[in-house]
């Protein structure tokens, strides 16, 4: 419960609060509330999908996934590393495989130098926030060589974003690792240099791409100038 | 009597931008040096950081074609192209022929032009002060002015849409990009004359800031950066998209992965794009420009696609997160500028003053599309 009430930030409240009177509360009820009073099925089926709300988050989970086809880079992934639990699925272009966290160092490593991945590549690593979900890396791995590539993810809570730093495996990484600390506050443990690179050198304390930061208070300043219609829909806009 | 003292040495540290002539844009390194030699490098970027991954969540799938215009202002083609391949993946788009063949030729257009801002710059940074820059833009003007009629924008031109362009070419479009073309030609030659072989240019260039290709693929280089070090990697050939795969052309590649090679492999690519632009220019269709059945509002399954394209760059990839609904959840810009730019550390070090200017030159950075 305690991660539920950080991911809340006064100014989506703020908006959350505005936008049900004239919408008499609408598909948002839950919003604003722990999680148990939310009810388990929403009215208005469109708005439900709506960014940023946790609802669709959760069903998101549930949903079965298409499994990686047979002797792709998923089941070169499984040979290699027998004893790591990957969960491969296929995404809508590439193959995705989560690991956990402590796993990181050791399947990187293996990425990179096995001779079947030989992701020599990373193409890049990036957060993802996915509110009371926690906080999601990407690490997209390329092999040159071979020309295959994956996907990889880590989740982490919110209360405690910490992953191993990958720049002993990529120096590329280096960087990378820096603007997600900057943007997500995710730190990356045994990185050599993990100060700000994008923001300014004392803006350690507010990571602008999570969900709960204040672009927030723009949309609903957005919302109060076009009137009640965008208000409603703060992910969507409508027709 | 008199005592000898030893000679003790300090090292300074010199700061070089934000504002500087030779850093391209709003960029800052702190070189630290021991006399005239580098011994370390720490580069500050973000002056431009305008939060592009964050707003573009909060725009929906057309509107956010305009922001990456404004992310590499150099090559704002490509960038329209990976951000509307994204989408068109996410929302499954056929696009038509036609367009295709028009982004083709719009966006090796856009490559030549990129890389005669850059060598006319690159020329300026190895100390030929304005001259290859007048040269170079002058071939730029031409092609800049068919972007300025296809689109009506001279920088920002929001031509591509998901499915394929905004409105037909004009008429004459095929012609005038007949009569541009051998003038660009000739004007590639009067730089490779001026430069190539200029002793100063070669002498400030050769062996200067070499990377080898395992370093250079560990930093995750990509581009002419990566393939001035010998590794054959390009988007259009290995990862063919759009219509590539119909057109015969070379990927130029470097020996020695130095200042020099990089400016060469550059050279060589407006070569091939022009190659490539009279191949399509050949076999353009007649045809609609847009899918038929256009939703008025996109909306995306969910779900994650990631689309990327050769860029003047390098590889410029949009990485998009749905949840569904008509915006994106997340979107990651995977710009080459930023990439290549993190490996100026271990290129520079070691170097002379002189010559990291010569280096930070060729990596051939637009600070818009580091920060983002």
């Amino acid at each position: 419960m305690a991660e539920q009430e950080q991911s809340e930030s006064p100014a989506e409240s703020a908006a959350n609060e505005q936008s049900k009177e004239p919408a008499a509360g609408k598909a948002q009820g839950g919003a604003g509330q722990p999680k148990a009073e939310r009810p388990k099925v929403l009215p208005g089926g469109a708005s439900s999908q709506r960014p940023g709300l946790p609802e669709p988050a959760a069903e998101a989970k549930t949903s079965d996934r298409e499994r990686p086809p047979p002797g792709g880079i998923a089941d070169l992934f499984a040979q290699a590393l027998p004893d790591v639990k990957l969960e491969a699925y296929q995404g809508l272009d590439s193959v995705i495989i989560e690991v956990s966290r402590d796993d990181i160092p050791q399947v990187m490593q293996t990425a990179k130098d096995d001779p079947s991945l030989d992701c020599k590549f990373l193409r890049s690593l990036f957060g993802v926030d996915y509110l009371e979900d926690g906080l999601e890396v990407v690490y997209q791995l390329v092999s040159l060589e071979k020309g295959h590539e994956v996907v990889i993810k880590t989740r982490l809570t919110r209360d405690d974003p910490q992953v191993p730093s990958v720049t002993s495996v990529w120096q590329g990484a280096n960087w990378h690792e820096r603007e997600t600390r900057d943007m997500f506050g995710i730190i990356f443990e045994g990185h050599p240099h993990l100060v700000p690179l994008l923001l300014p050198e004392d803006m350690t304390d507010h990571f602008p791409l999570r969900k709960d930061s204040p672009l927030a208070e723009i949309e609903e300043w957005q919302g109060e100038l076009l009137g009640e219609e965008t208000g409603e829909g703060k992910g969507e806009t409508k027709e | 009597m008199v005592q000898q003292q030893e000679l003790e040495t300090v090292d300074i540290n010199i700061n070089m931008g934000p504002q500087h002539p030779s850093t391209h844009g709003v960029f800052r390194m702190v070189l630290t040096v021991d006399g005239e030699k580098v011994i370390d490098v720490e580069p500050h970027i973000g002056y431009m950081h305008r939060g592009g991954e964050k707003l573009s969540e909060n725009m929906d799938y057309r509107q956010g074609i305009g922001y990456q215009d404004r992310t590499d202002y150099l090559t704002q083609f490509l960038n329209e192209q990976a951000y509307c391949m994204a989408v068109e993946k996410l929302t499954k788009l056929e696009v038509p022929e036609r367009a295709e063949y028009l982004r083709v030729i719009l966006c090796e257009l856009n490559r030549i032009t990129s890389h005669l801002m850059f060598i006319g710059a690159f020329g300026i940074d190895l100390g030929l002060f304005g001259t290859s820059f007048m040269y170079a833009f002058r071939e730029r003007e031409y092609i800049q002015d068919i972007f300025e009629e296809v689109s009506g924008e001279r920088m920002m031109y929001g031509y591509f849409r998901p499915g394929g362009v905004v409105w037909d070419v004009p008429e004459n479009f095929v012609q005038r990009v007949r009569e541009v073309l051998p003038q660009t030609k000739q004007g590639l030659k009067d730089l490779d004359m001026l430069l190539t072989n200029n002793e100063i240019f070669v002498a400030r260039s050769k062996g200067v800031g070499a990377i080898s290709a395992e370093d250079a693929i560990d930093w995750g280089l990509t581009g002419p950066m990566l393939r001035a070090s010998g590794v054959p990697w390009d988007l259009r050939k290995d990862q063919p998209y759009s219509v590539y795969d119909r057109f015969d052309f070379d990927i130029p590649i470097g020996q020695y992965g130095d200042v020099y090679d990089r400016y060469l492999v550059r050279l060589e690519e407006t070569h091939q794009s022009i190659r490539i632009v009279e191949q399509a220019l050949e076999q353009l269709p007649e045809g609609p420009i847009l899918p038929e059945k256009l939703p008025r509002k996109l909306r995306a399954p969910e779900g994650e696609v990631y689309a990327a394209v050769e860029n003047a760059r390098g590889e410029y990839g949009i990485y998009i997160v749905s949840k569904g609904g008509d915006k994106p959840y997340r979107l990651k810009i995977r710009s080459p500028s930023f990439s290549n730019l993190s490996a100026l550390r271990t290129m520079t070090i070691g170097n002379y003053i002189a010559d990291a200017v010569a280096i930070l030159g060729s990596v051939d950075i637009v600070l818009c599309d580091v920060d983002r």
